[in-house]
């Protein structure tokens, strides 16, 4: 490009500018004069023509503020034209390059742009204007303008809540994700956007403000850590007891809202003005002051004596006290320990997770390492009391530590339980249904390396619930129930586990249905004399239902085999209970960490497995008759009345055992995948908690095995998985 | 723009686009269709003939700004009018649908009467 080119562009500009009218400014028309600047900036920076860049980027920004309505339209035209002629000027040689700068000052355009951003009101300002109005509206008479709108805004903006509190676990996740924070500030700002209509003048500040903390964050200004998360969190139940109060008023339960007192929120918002780290902290860190009169150091009347000398100085609280005599540094300075015991307890930081599942990691293996100590002093019948009685001391400190370094990467399920509350709201709408959520032990936590992990079955089983559980409004009212139906979320510590229940107050299971079904896919008999209990559990039977959509006789059974290996796979088990009209229950019991597993240690020749003891239904030692070697179906063992297959370990591993016939062994029946296997062991050694270590790259994928563990002894036992021995078994057998 | 003009509103918040539908209602516009993001929009647009557009900025899936750009760039919905809704604090970014081409912009909130002279200049620019 020439510098025709940008001569050109510039009379462009000029004629384009004319057709700006006087009183209101042509939008489309500005927009085509900010694309071809944006040229000319970028055409004039490539030919180093600085002092040409420069001013188009001033008349840029000066039309920019003539857009936005920051400078009035006249005050714009005139200066943009003189803009627009200097830079003629410009380009046509007149001015050389250093008169440029004059030019412009004289003109004005360098100067009157900053004065426009200095004297025009900026955005806060304007607000700060519109929250004193806001005040005056707030002690008027209440008064609903239109009251199906009032609505509509209270369902919606509860929903928007209730999805920041989902996206805010994505944040916290991804603190430096646009997208996610986006997800967190769009739904204040569609609040704040209807409130304003609807002059709910308290609502719109709270959501303004939490809005502009997010685009601070948005804008990189603030970073997103846990005192803003807090802050969001406690911002959303705040608009939520705002807006529940609005309801309450629609509901002629109240003649006018009753809104929280928000300074406390407002002031931690502040807090965060100050860009400092500790602005958070203040807010629940006792001031050193008070401290001191706490302890009896100074009466509050020397406090306030002493803030009111000591302001304008620059000197802190405890300097002055000291330096007047008032307190003695001994004091100040127990004072401000306890201060910053408080900012400890108080604060908290964040940590990569890689770390923290190092630090559990190692703690695992000092737990074992300790074991193997006491193991060795044991067989070297060491009668040292003091030993033994330091070593059991130790054992107990690092048991706790194992369990504090657990807590450390627990959460709480209640995200989860909102992720699924989400969902059965998304399900209901579709089923043309009524489900009203409820939740309890929302608080109890899981380790976070489940999280996702249990999401899937649960999905499952809640879509179970909503599309299969739960019968439609007018069937329900015929039958004498609610016309909302009820999914319900539990969770609580149970043994060693996290149960989580899912239940509905649905149509229950129906029994005839189930086994109807199970003997036309097979898997029972007509004449099978079943209870109530065993048909339930037919439906976790793989087979049981299939692709085509499942009906209304069988009530339940989308995948629920593929719930239960899912949950299995986790080391989980399922149960289940229904009644009849009634609703279903069902109850997934979860490992509190995936770090540790309860196993059964067996002994197959000089090797030690472990098999994870969710999977294990019983040990037998059976006799003679109890064998059987069925022709096409391999060598079987009749157990309880039942034929089940035998596995032998030794086989699949190539180790050499100690006994070859069952009936020298010891077998123990494992559950896994929907069936049940013998598997032949030498002896069992003992039941206990392991830490399970990943075999690593070269055998993480090996079937059959999961992981492997350092045992007491030093050496190592390997975790067995029983659905893929199982799997290994089937395969090498043919 | 003729009362009998299809206007679509576009919004996340339906209470939003149903604020909107009664300010255009006050304003005497009866045809009047809603889509919930960017692309459920641009569906309406090619779908069936939209004589004005009233879009917010801030919306999952597509924001308003790429949806105006969408529409801008096909060669059968570019002339379609445009007004873009946004509010005082994000009003900065309205330079860039500016310069993508709208035809206008609204801060919320808006009575009636401000809507009613935004539509007003629009059809003045275009003749």
């Amino acid at each position: 490009m020439q510098r025709e080119r940008i001569e050109a562009l510039i009379d462009d500009l000029a004629a384009g500018f004319l057709m700006l009218d006087g009183d209101a400014i042509d939008i489309p028309a500005a927009g085509k004069l900010l694309n071809a600047m944006e040229e000319l900036i970028t055409e004039a920076e490539k030919r180093d023509m600085k002092p040409m860049a420069g001013a188009a980027g001033e008349l840029k920004s000066l039309l920019e503020d003539i857009v936005l309505e920051r400078i009035g339209p006249a005050e714009g035209t005139e200066r943009f034209t003189r803009g627009v002629s200097d830079m003629q000027a410009m380009v046509r040689g007149d001015a050389v390059a250093e008169d440029v700068d004059e030019a412009a000052n004289r003109d004005g355009v360098q100067m009157d742009v900053s004065e426009v951003s200095a004297t025009s009101p900026t955005n806060e300002e304007t607000v700060a204007e519109e929250d004193g109005t806001g005040i005056e509206d707030g002690e008027q008479d209440f008064e609903i303008q239109d009251e199906s709108l009032m609505r509509d805004f209270i369902t919606e903006s509860l929903e928007y809540i209730g999805e920041i509190e989902i996206n805010i676990l994505n944040l916290e996740q991804n603190p430096d994700d646009k997208e996610c924070i986006n997800a967190v500030f769009r739904p204040f700002h569609s609040i704040k956007g209807v409130s304003s209509f609807l002059d709910l003048t308290e609502i719109r500040d709270i959501a303004h403000e939490l809005e502009t903390l997010l685009d601070r964050a948005r804008n990189s200004e603030i970073s997103v850590d846990s005192q803003i998360i807090d802050i969001v969190l406690e911002g959303a139940d705040t608009l939520k007891v705002m807006i529940g109060s609005l309801n309450e008023v629609l509901e002629g339960e109240r003649s006018r809202p009753l809104y929280p007192d928000l300074t406390e929120l407002r002031e931690k918002m502040a807090g965060v003005d100050s860009g400092e780290e500790d602005g958070y902290e203040k807010e629940s860190v006792k001031k050193l002051g008070k401290i001191l009169i706490d302890d009896g150091v100074i009466s509050e009347d020397i406090l306030e004596e002493t803030l009111q000398k000591k302001s304008g100085e620059k000197r802190r609280i405890g300097e002055t006290l000291i330096g007047e005599g008032k307190a003695t540094p001994k004091h100040v300075l127990s004072a401000l320990r306890k201060q910053s015991k408080q900012v400890m307890e108080t604060s908290t930081v964040r940590v990569d997770v890689k770390k923290l599942d190092d630090f559990v990691d190692m703690i695992g293996e000092l737990v074992i390492t300790q074991t193997m100590i006491k193991q060795n002093l044991v067989r070297l019948d060491s009668a040292d009391r003091k030993l033994m009685s330091d070593l059991a001391q130790l054992s107990s400190i690092t048991s706790e530590l194992q369990r504090t370094s657990t807590s450390l990467r627990m959460v709480p399920i209640r995200q989860t339980f909102q992720r699924m509350a989400r969902l059965v709201r998304d399900l209901a709408k579709d089923a043309g249904k009524d489900v009203i959520v409820a939740m309890e032990g929302e608080e109890t936590e899981i380790d976070r390396n489940m999280v996702e992990e249990i999401y899937n079955p649960l999905v499952h089983m809640v879509r179970n619930a909503v599309d299969h559980g739960l019968e439609k409004g007018e069937e329900r009212t015929s039958k004498g129930k609610p016309e909302r139906g009820t999914v319900k979320l539990s969770a609580y510590h149970k043994g060693g586990s996290i149960v989580i229940e899912i239940s509905d107050d649905g149509r229950g299971l129906n029994v005839e249905g189930i086994f109807r079904k199970a003997v036309e896919r097979g898997l029972v008999s007509e004449t099978d004399d079943m209870g109530e209990q065993d048909i339930f559990k037919l439906i976790f039977m793989p087979g049981f239902s299939t692709a085509e959509k499942v009906t209304d006789v069988s009530g339940r059974g989308v995948g629920m085999d593929v719930v239960k290996q899912a949950v299995e796979k986790l080391r989980g088990k399922i149960e289940m209970r229904s009644a009849k009209g009634e609703g279903s229950t069902f109850a997934a019991f979860f490992p509190l960490t995936m770090a540790i597993i309860d196993g059964m240690m067996v002994r197959v020749g000089n090797e030690k497995y472990i098999i994870p003891a969710t999977a294990i239904r019983r040990l037998i030692r059976p006799t003679r008759e109890h064998y059987t070697n069925v022709a096409g179906k391999g060598e079987m063992l009749d157990v309880m009345g039942e034929l089940l297959p035998l596995l032998r370990l030794y086989d699949i591993f190539s180790v050499e055992p100690l006994y070859r016939d069952p009936w020298d062994a010891l077998v123990v029946v494992v559950d896994a995948g929907g069936r049940s296997k013998c598997i032949l062991v030498d002896e069992v050694l003992e039941k206990g908690e392991v830490v399970i270590k990943s075999l690593g790259g070269n055998f993480g994928g090996l079937k059959g095995i999961s992981g492997g563990a350092i045992l007491g002894d030093g050496n190592v036992g390997l975790i067995l998985d029983p659905e893929g021995l199982f799997e290994l078994e089937e395969t090498t057998a043919v | 723009m003729d009362k009998a003009g299809k206007v679509l509103v576009v919004d996340d918040f339906s209470t939003m686009r149903k604020v909107i539908r009664n300010l255009l209602k006050q304003l005497g516009y009866e045809n009047i269709v809603e889509a919930e993001d960017g692309v459920a929009a641009l569906e309406v647009l090619r779908s069936q003939k939209i004589d004005f557009v009233i879009s917010d900025w801030n919306m999952p899936n597509m924001s308003g700004l790429e949806l105006l750009k969408q529409v801008r760039a096909d060669g059968s919905l570019s002339k379609t009018p445009f007004l873009m809704v946004t509010a005082e604090t994000l009003k900065d970014n309205v330079v860039e649908a500016v310069k993508a081409g709208v035809d206008n912009y609204i801060v919320k909130p808006f009575t009636a009467d401000v809507l009613s002279e935004k539509i007003g200049q629009i059809e003045k620019k275009r003749g």
